[in-house]
């Protein structure tokens, strides 16, 4: 095909791109794979019997602080690498904030409690199954998250597999949190922040496969 | 005459808002922008580089949303470009074409080397192994005859004579093969 009978066929058609297209078919996509996710809890773990109860407790608060200021972060860096220019990622190490104060809370926990009981505190009753649930969790948001990325130009394909898949597995934990009956920090702090690097790992993995354009 | 960043970018942002026309001038505006970018970069046959300006384009235009207005046109659009050089240079890796090795053979010298490195091996392998060692080390590798007699634990005379004998014998192979 000729050049010019080229532009001509791509100009035919032209449609107005909105400002924030990108953001706007992000938050679609992130949005679209939270609600599969959302109804999957639903119809297979069930929602925690006393959440009303426990969503006026701390502990609760802190699981979606932690998971949801990760996602948020992690949007935020999926975002970034969706354009081709994206220039140097400077403020990376922000995504570190919400992973070291958690620490410092399991410090404090753990502190106040006798060490006779740390390992009960650590692996809760439930440590086996939660990372496998997180990942399971975070599939659909992966998916939508995937979808999002088929109109974008990202040029570094395995960082931007990694921030899509560690955005789902932050939002995938988010989820899992209605179902999750565990207080400790240093729980979360280890399984959940599990299911999420295996997320990212995931994301890292197949991205340059799967985000080729 | 090339149109400037400025030009290029208030042509972008009236094709996203949707305008055809600009649109399509400024599509045809970057044909020849990328055509030096990937000439310079390419030593690859023209019909490579249209393959590639036109591949752009093409992702230009399906990716146009990913253009933040408020950020240089030109940067994004070598950015694209660039992906798509990396891109044609990863797929091309795995098919590299066969058809012009033969002419590129011959063209370096290969195969008249080969063939009197072969012929060379087929009569030093018929002479006695000293006369050969010796031919090869002073004549081929160029060593000293010095240097050949310690390699060969023997005097210098006995390279010298080898030599001379083996070059003999060999003289007179050839003469008779050519009778």
């Amino acid at each position: 095909m000729k050049t010019d009978a080229l532009i001509r066929a791509l100009a035919e058609n032209v449609k107005a791109v909105p400002r924030y297209a990108v953001g706007r078919r992000l938050a679609i996509g992130l949005v679209g794979g939270g609600v599969i996710s959302f109804a999957a809890i639903m119809l297979s773990l069930g929602i925690r019997p006393d959440l009303l109860l426990a969503m006026q407790g701390f502990s609760f608060w802190v699981k979606w602080t932690y998971t949801i200021s990760l996602g948020i972060g992690a949007i935020i860096v999926t975002a970034r690498l969706a354009r081709p220019d994206t220039g140097r990622l400077r403020h990376l190490w922000l995504l570190a904030v919400p992973v070291a104060l958690l620490a410092l809370l399991g410090v404090a926990e753990m502190s106040r409690t006798p060490p006779g009981d740390w390992l009960a505190m650590w692996l809760g009753r439930s440590w086996r199954d939660c990372p496998r649930n997180v990942l399971i969790l975070s599939m659909p948001i992966f998916v939508g998250l995937l979808w999002a990325y088929r109109r974008f130009a990202p040029t570094n394909l395995r960082a931007a597999g990694a921030g899509a898949g560690l955005a789902a597995g932050a939002f995938g934990a988010a989820v899992y949190c209605i179902h999750c009956p565990e207080v400790s920090a240093i729980f979360v702090l280890t399984w959940y922040t599990l299911g999420i690097a295996l997320a990212t790992a995931l994301g890292a993995l197949i991205g340059p496969r799967v985000m080729r354009w | 005459m090339r149109a400037s960043e400025d030009e290029l970018r208030a042509m972008m942002i009236a094709g996203l808002d949707g305008d055809a026309a600009i649109y399509a001038a400024l599509l045809s505006a970057l044909v020849p922008l990328l055509r030096a970018f990937y000439r310079r970069r390419m030593s690859g046959a023209g019909d490579d580089i249209e393959d590639l300006v036109q591949e752009t384009l093409i992702a230009v235009h399906t990716r146009r949303a990913t253009y933040d207005r408020d950020r240089a046109f030109t940067a994004w659009l070598f950015a694209v470009a660039r992906y798509k050089m990396i891109d044609h240079f990863r797929r091309s890796k795995n098919h590299c074409p066969i058809e012009g090795l033969k002419d590129i053979l011959v063209a370096e010298g290969f195969e008249d080397s080969t063939n009197a490195r072969m012929d060379m091996n087929r009569l030093l392998g018929d002479l006695p192994p000293k006369q050969a060692r010796a031919i090869r080390q002073t004549r081929i590798e160029g060593l000293s005859v010095a240097e050949a007699a310690e390699h060969a634990g023997i005097g210098e005379s006995d390279v010298k004579v080898s030599v001379h004998r083996g070059l003999k014998t060999l003289a007179a192979r050839i003469m008779g093969e050519r009778r």
